[in-house]
């Protein structure tokens, strides 16, 4: 998963993308003010964009609407230090999904951030199920047939997002784009690596879970 | 204690005045009735004198003796009481008199009045003593001098005291009438034309924080009386709300304000708890939610300081303050910020054109240049002099700050003395401003009773002018 930082206090910026980072393993992009981060939310895939409502340049609101003409469907999470019921019910009018008022809990920034991740990608609770194989995405946990499997970071990454999106194709360079954020490098071939190391794991060495469409990507099969 | 009304009070000194001007009324009326009716009274006597000397005549045979014939005596002129009179002829002799005649009635002669008032059988007489009354008869014998008569006439004036009595009454009577109806009439005056104090006192209770408009009805604005009233009130509350909103915007922008380095100190420590760190990682983390501390602190100062800045305002008094030469302070102030322009190698040059010098307090002047100096230095490109140059007219001290930074954009400039504007959030940020300097400043300069402006083209540079009155 991928998620965009839009707020132009560093250091918080800096605290929230090191702790999606380390907690929920998310490649996290951080702007500083309102046009870089509209630029950057228009030009990436986000699956979730936290943005503060106070930004240089331009505001946050701003940012959302704009986001939001261009049909921009990716959820936003608002931060705001206002606290006042206008301002909060107009935020979630013009498109806003959720919001948290500084400060705000770390732990119950990230436990949002998933939520929001989950319904956006049509699933309601935190648990995800395809054949015999169970996701625990709240807790980054992983069984086939009750057994508990270990998998790398990245491998869970992969999965993860190939479980939010099962039955569709899903190419390479989508899930790289999910999966890194700008601060790292991207290598295509590193996801034919995590995806050989899922089967393995998961005991699905034909390929029947996660199946190559030759060329086009990996389909997740339920 | 019973409040003043002033209606009670307009009322009672109204019918008071009433009360004083009918009794005045009524007593000019029975004095000028009882006047006119003794004056006709008298003539009335006067004629029935005249009346009775020409019942004075001589016998037919054609002697010098006079006879009266009471035969003909016209009616008393008070219908109850009878009228008295006696007719003496010259020598003093009686020709005539009334039946009821009392010989206690003559009345000293030697007095030179004619008319006369006398108490008589528990009533009042009115009496007239004529002398030498001609003989109307010219019948008589020739003689060297006409006989004269002297009549004594005198008459009951209780029917005129009875009409002077009645009279009375009914102006009486009369003017309590009146009383009464302009009673009323004050009464009703009085309590209409106090009756927008009534409104207006209900329109300005309906003041509140929520509404600070005085909704005044026409009525009290229209009264001349109450336009000063309104037009203080409406004074005062454009004031108050002035403060009130500013007050409330001040508390809400300080409760924005600190919840951002609240929460950054929140997510720093979080994230420290979020998993098992290094000895080294705690380290670096802990010193990072210092420095975030740091910051806290410095900012919760700088809005103490404001909020001193702004009363300071209202209490200051400059010329019990120490002289403080301009040139000097400032230079203080460029000395304490070494190191801040040597880390930046900007210099803070200082040129003062003869010397000025102000009361004041010298570490409310050093806030001043601080802030200014400091903002001057921090936007200003390494290797470029903040210009200080201090100059005085004849009532006033200048000194500007001139840096070579960026400039502040056109829509800024109008906003850089409001408390907590930033021009460029995430810049001053890194910086550690935290948009209360130059509120600071203001107030400050302001306590003193002088002003600060900005001038700036982007691009070039900023200059801030601070101008101060000097007190002697």
């Amino acid at each position: 998963m991928r998620v965009l930082v839009i707020e132009d206090e560093r250091k918080l910026a800096a605290n929230i993308a090191r702790s999606m980072r380390e907690s929920a393993g998310y490649a996290v992009d951080c702007a500083y003010d309102g046009e870089e981060g509209l630029y950057m939310a228009e030009s990436n895939p986000y699956d979730l964009a936290i943005v503060d409502l106070m930004l240089p340049r331009m505001n946050g609101q701003t940012v959302l609407g704009r986001m939001r003409q261009a049909g921009n469907a990716t959820p936003v999470l608002i931060l705001t230090a206002r606290d006042d019921r206008e301002s909060i019910v107009a935020l979630l009018n013009s498109g806003a999904d959720d919001y948290l008022t500084k400060p705000f809990d770390l732990g119950e920034l990230i436990a949002r951030a998933k939520a929001l991740i989950r319904r956006g990608k049509g699933h309601s609770t935190a648990i995800l199920k395809m054949r015999d194989v169970e996701i625990d995405t709240a807790g980054r946990r992983v069984s086939r047939r009750g057994k508990p499997v270990t998998l790398s970071a990245m491998e869970y990454r992969v999965l993860e997002y190939l479980a939010h999106r099962k039955g569709a194709i899903v190419s390479k360079t989508e899930l790289l784009e999910h999966l890194y954020d700008f601060n790292w490098e991207r290598f295509s071939n590193v996801i034919e690596v995590y995806v050989s190391g899922l089967r393995r794991k998961l005991d699905d060495k034909n390929g029947e879970l996660i199946q190559t469409s030759r060329g086009q990507g990996y389909v997740l099969r339920d | 204690m019973a409040k003043l009304s002033i209606t009670r009070r307009l009322i009672v000194s109204v019918i008071l005045a009433q009360v004083v001007l009918t009794l005045a009324v009524v007593a000019l009326a029975t004095y000028l009735t009882e006047k006119q009716l003794r004056d006709s009274f008298d003539a009335a006597l006067h004629g029935r004198v005249m009346s009775v000397a020409a019942l004075v005549r001589y016998s037919e045979d054609n002697s010098p003796k006079l006879f009266f014939d009471s035969s003909l005596v016209p009616p008393p002129l008070d219908r109850k009481h009878p009228d008295l009179y006696q007719i003496m002829g010259a020598d003093g002799e009686v020709i005539g008199k009334s039946p009821n005649w009392d010989p206690d009635f003559r009345t000293p002669s030697s007095d030179r009045r004619i008319y006369w008032t006398v108490p008589y059988h528990e009533d009042q007489y009115r009496v007239v003593h004529l002398n030498n009354i001609p003989v109307l008869d010219r019948e008589g014998p020739e003689t060297a001098t006409p006989p004269t008569l002297t009549v004594i006439y005198a008459a009951s004036t209780e029917e005129i005291r009875e009409r002077v009595w009645a009279a009375a009454i009914v102006t009486c009577l009369g003017s309590l009438a009146l009383l009464a109806i302009s009673t009323a009439i004050s009464v009703w005056t009085v309590r209409r034309g106090l009756s927008p104090l009534a409104a207006l006192a209900s329109s300005a209770g309906r003041v509140s924080v929520n509404n600070w408009k005085l909704d005044a009805p026409p009525q009290a604005r229209e009264t001349q009386e109450l336009v000063p009233l309104t037009d203080a009130m409406d004074g005062m509350l454009a004031t108050l709300q002035h403060a009130f909103t500013s007050q409330r915007e001040f508390l809400a922008n300080a409760a924005h304000e600190l919840k951002t380095p609240i929460a950054v100190l929140k997510s720093t420590l979080q994230l420290l708890l979020q998993q098992p760190r290094s000895a080294e990682e705690y380290r670096a983390h802990l010193e990072g939610a210092l420095d975030d501390l740091a910051r806290l602190e410095a900012l919760t100062h700088s809005m103490l300081r404001l909020a001193r800045a702004e009363q300071s305002q209202t209490t200051k008094r400059v010329t019990d303050l120490p002289l403080v030469d301009l040139a000097n302070s400032c230079e203080q102030s460029a000395e304490r910020l070494k190191p801040v322009s040597d880390s930046r190698s900007v210099r803070i040059d200082i040129r003062p054109n003869g010397p000025a010098k102000i009361h004041a307090d010298p570490e409310d002047l050093e806030l001043v240049w601080n802030n200014l100096f400091e903002n001057a230095v921090r936007y200003s490109p390494a290797g470029s002099a903040v210009l200080v140059s201090i100059s005085r007219s004849d009532h006033r001290a200048r000194v500007d700050v001139e840096d070579r930074g960026p400039g502040i954009a056109e829509i800024d400039l109008q906003n850089i003395f409001n408390r907590f504007h930033r021009a460029d959030a995430s810049r001053s940020r890194d910086t550690g401003g935290y948009g209360l300097g130059l509120a600071i400043v203001k107030a400050m300069v302001e306590a003193y009773g002088g002003t600060i402006s900005a001038e700036s083209s982007v691009g070039r540079g900023t200059k801030m002018s601070v101008s101060l009155p000097i007190n002697t």
